[in-house]
């Protein structure tokens, strides 16, 4: 076990050095498209961890990546140019003051019904704050009703599923205070001291790729601990674990809340880099792509997850330069989708981990029960 | 006279119209070996849900010595004392034998109290002896899922001896095991004897007579009779409710 | 208020029939179908190819559609579904990846658009179906004003229930799926071809979906991606009525179409459908086993 985890840091240390090192090889205009994939590859590991590792398979994350793009997204609108338009010095969004009803104070307190909500995101620093306190304030009160109640398997799924809709729809319908589906748009950059994080600038990559790596290495530690194994336990027999005196829920809700709180945090760097907040973050499309991402790096890896997440955006990057190809990668990714549950359900990472057992099997020939083993990690996987 | 572990008192249980369980009262002293007789359907696996929190009694008490554990959710009377072996045996599949001890040897129930790595010394010391007992040291980076059948039933063993309970309950612990197992698992249960207090539900009486002192016979949610093996193969009750009219075997 | 009960009985029916395939496949097969909103979405597409090359009605798409859908969902459960039983979010994930392929083929023209190939009716477009001149306007009854292809829908739908319930309690198969629902390996055990009767089951409820698409194709726009939310839906109603429970997604179909339509004529779209969430939510936790369930999965 001991070296297994040996071989396991050095792949995160190549990976880390890798995100590190790439922007001496690329162009500035790769960089933001690549710092984007690094995001996705943060859900990713937010995946593997609720539902590799704590058998929750969370149908919803696109609720906590949108509240978290949407409460920086907000605090960005109001120290954009855009919102100074009515030529005071005090914020309002432009698309309020465009539906603004006529004789309407022009100011955030009251220029419609609940504008006055948006009053403490003219600080950054509250945006920032909420932007990770929202998230883990939804997913805490979610856990404790879900887990509390005893509700798993696919009826968690169901439930995240439809709160993810649910709050989807209601941030469509108060247009006066969202923008609708016209998305949060014209944002500023975040600003650090005097310092601005321009979303096409090498600090903007490294931000990104240093807290992905700090997230990547979190969860890896996270889940050798204690309280990581036990969670592994929960996953394979809750009731079990129940009659060892362990409280199962509190386990899920932790791991559950950990999970939305990096998902979160996902959404305020998306929106660093990509300059808008949108209702589509909770389609459910988007919720069940990042689950493919992470099935396909392999759903109980952390670093599978994540270069998995990575990699299939690149390639799709790449694919879609040809505009007659848009169409076909879609299918393409419906396809690999149905090949991977079929034949690798484990995943990129999985099989990666199967081939490493192997080679080691055959290097140290004293251990000959080794490649077996791995062969057999299949049919376990499978049944799960 | 050893202190009183287990007091059962008056408990009851309806599913429906039937009482699976009626007017129960049994005292199991510190330190006893119980094993509790039935035939199907006699309330013996309802008494031990009854017991670990897993059904909830419709009326009587029960006491893990001195406290009321009544009708407490599961993990808390796992923590005030007991521990279960269930009778299709129950393990984390998808960890390791080793893996399976150490979630079991972790004493402290939040999870924020393991947010630590790794065990004490002691703790790794006490898992080593628990796999020489449970003879799963060979074994024990196998992940659970590839072990036979009475591997299994012996790991699981293995965690209740690991949580350390005051009473352990045991559920068939020999079912669908071979002759050869079946020995082993008397030894591995005789060697938890006076550590822990015992109560088992077995059927085969040829393991019964292997490790009973006591033996508690339910018949149709009711205690029937109570006694030492010889009497119990003699009392007439038993003979005519239990066994029909053929004699135990 | 009668008005908007109607239209609510209306959605109803497309949900139920929607449902009724969901509920056998979740129920007997243990299958997550998230590909069964394309075959709603086929059905409707099979409208419009019939208007255009067969000159076919709606009224005539409907046995076509139910053909097509359900050969589509045979080639399915035989080709990929089968080999999943007993991984339940496998299925979940797998059927979604199919679902996608399947609306690539018709955004794509089922791949005929790279050879500059257009079949009029398919592509990445929207579609209208106009509904038959007989089924427009409205009619009286009781001195109320009611749509007569609301009521289409209704009748339909009441009678393709009463033959599913027909087939399921008077035929022998249908025993067999019953058998299936309670027991699968004890069915397996009695002499029940599971395999076989498995793929049936699950070809005639995507034959059900492909006629609620039909339907649906009279009254809203016709698009690749429309099926996903009819399959969000479709799931909603099983869970709530219970699962294997047929008579619980009845019910629970009435009950969520009816909100629905009130809360859409007091407020808005928009907002009726959140309210349905949030009270598949609420039911979820205070009975995770449906309304009217017997058993749970």
């Amino acid at each position: 076990m001991a070296s297994r985890q040996r071989y396991d840091f050095l792949l995160y240390g190549i990976f880390v050095a890798a995100i590190l090192l790439a922007p001496l090889m690329l162009e500035e205009f790769w960089l933001n498209r690549i710092a984007k994939y690094l995001v996705f590859g943060m859900l990713g590991v937010a995946v593997a961890l609720s539902w590799g590792y704590a058998g929750i398979l969370n149908l919803g994350q696109g609720l906590f990546f949108g509240a978290g793009a949407y409460m920086l997204a907000m605090s960005l609108k109001l120290a954009s140019p855009t919102s100074l338009q009515q030529g005071s010095d005090k914020p309002v969004p432009d698309f309020m003051l465009w539906n603004a009803e006529p004789g309407a104070l022009t100011q955030l307190c009251c220029i419609n019904k609940g504008s006055f909500i948006w009053l403490p995101f003219q600080s950054q620093w509250f945006g920032v704050a909420m932007g990770i306190v929202l998230p883990v304030a939804i997913a805490t009160i979610t856990g404790m009703i879900v887990f509390r109640n005893r509700i798993s398997g696919v009826f968690v799924s169901i439930i995240t599923l439809a709160l993810v809709l649910l709050v989807r729809l209601l941030v469509i319908d108060a247009q006066p205070l969202t923008n609708g589906f016209n998305r949060l748009t014209d944002l500023a950059w975040l600003t650090i001291g005097a310092f601005q994080f321009d979303p096409y600038s090498r600090a903007t990559y490294y931000l990104v790729a240093i807290a992905l790596s700090l997230v990547l290495v979190g969860a890896r530690l996270l889940v050798s601990t204690r309280a990581g194994l036990i969670l592994q336990a929960t996953r394979d027999d809750e009731t079990r674990a129940r009659y060892l005196g362990l409280d199962v829920p509190s386990y899920q809700i932790f791991f559950f809340v950990v999970s939305a709180a990096i998902c979160g945090f996902a959404g305020m760097l998306y929106v660093m880099v990509s300059e808008f907040a949108s209702p589509t973050f909770m389609d459910l499309s988007f919720s069940i792509t990042m689950v493919v991402w992470a099935a396909v790096g392999g759903r109980s890896s952390i670093l599978g997850a994540c270069v998995g997440a990575i990699l299939i955006n690149m390639i799709e990057a790449k694919v879609s330069e040809t505009k007659a190809l848009v169409e076909v990668w879609k299918a393409v990714v419906g396809l690999i989708f149905v090949l991977v549950v079929l034949y690798l359900p484990r995943g990129l990472g999985g099989f990666a981990h199967d081939l490493l057992d192997r080679w080691r099997a055959r290097n140290a020939e004293a251990v000959p029960d080794e490649g077996l083993v791995a062969e057999r990690r299949d049919t376990v996987a499978e049944r799960g | 006279m050893a202190a009183t572990a287990l007091t059962i008192d008056g408990l009851e249980v309806s599913f429906g119209s039937v009482k699976a369980v009626n007017n129960v009262t049994m005292t199991i002293a510190e330190g006893e070996l119980r094993v509790l007789l039935g035939a199907n359907g006699a309330g013996k696996t309802t008494l031990m849900d009854l017991i670990s929190g897993r059904t909830h009694s419709t009326r009587g008490h029960i006491h893990l010595y001195d406290t009321e554990i009544t009708n407490w959710q599961e993990h808390r009377i796992a923590r005030a004392g007991i521990g279960r072996k269930f009778q299709i045996p129950s393990v984390f599949r998808e960890l390791t034998v080793r893996q399976n001890f150490e979630v079991a040897s972790c004493r402290n129930p939040s999870v924020f109290a393991n947010l630590g790595f790794g065990f004490s010394r002691q703790t790794l010391a006490r898992i080593e002896e628990v796999l020489a007992i449970v003879d799963l040291r060979d074994k024990a980076d196998v992940t659970a899922a590839y072990l036979s059948h009475g591997q299994t039933q012996w790991l699981e063993l293995g965690l209740l001896m690991l949580q350390d309970p005051k009473v352990i309950l045991l559920d068939e612990p020999t079912a669908g095991m071979t002759a050869a197992e079946t020995k082993k698992t008397a030894k591995i249960i005789n060697s938890m004897r006076g550590k822990h207090t015992l109560l088992v539900v077995e059927h085969d009486m040829a393991f019964v007579r292997e490790i009973a002192e006591r033996i508690t016979v339910l018949h149709l949610g009711e205690v029937l009779a109570e006694g030492d093996i010889a009497s119990i193969e003699t009392d007439q009750a038993v003979r005519r409710a239990y066994l029909g009219s053929r004699s135990i075997s | 208020m009668i008005d908007t009960m109607f239209i609510g009985l209306s959605l109803s029916s497309i949900l139920l029939l929607v449902a009724l395939g969901l509920a056998i496949t979740y129920g007997a097969m243990g299958v997550i179908n998230m590909a069964h909103g394309e075959m709603v979405m086929l059905g409707a597409y099979t409208a419009v190819l019939s208007r255009i090359w067969l000159d076919a009605n709606i009224v005539m798409a409907i046995p076509i559609a139910f053909v097509v859908t359900a050969i589509v969902g045979l080639v399915i459960e035989r080709v990929i579904v089968r080999r999943l039983y007993g991984r339940l979010l496998d299925t979940l994930l797998a059927t979604w990846g199919i679902a996608i392929l399947i609306q690539q083929a018709i955004r794509l023209e089922l791949g005929l658009s790279f050879f500059g190939i257009h079949v009029e009716g398919l592509g990445p477009g929207l579609q209208n179906v106009p509904v038959p001149a007989a089924l427009q306007g409205t009619f009286h009854l009781a001195g109320v004003e009611i749509n007569t292809y609301r009521a289409f829908i209704i009748v339909v739908t009441i009678a393709l229930a009463a033959v599913t319930w027909l087939l399921l309690q008077r035929t022998s198969i249908g025993m067999q799926v019953r058998a299936i629902i309670r027991n699968p390996k004890m069915a397996a055990a009695c002499g029940v071809d599971v395999a076989r009767v498995n793929a049936l089951t699950f070809a005639f409820g995507s034959g059900l979906a492909g006629i609620a698409g039909v339907m649906m194709s009279g009254f809203k726009t016709v698009f690749p991606d429309m099926g996903t939310p009819m399959v969000v839906d479709g799931f909603l109603v099983v869970v709530v009525g219970g699962v294997g429970s047929l008579l619980g997604s009845v019910l629970s179909a009435g009950l969520l179409g009816e909100i629905n339509s009130v809360v859409a004529a007091l407020k808005n779209d928009t907002i009726a459908r959140a309210v349905i969430f949030g009270v598949v939510i609420l039911i979820i936790v205070v009975k995770p086993k449906g309304l009217f369930s017997f058993r749970g999965r």
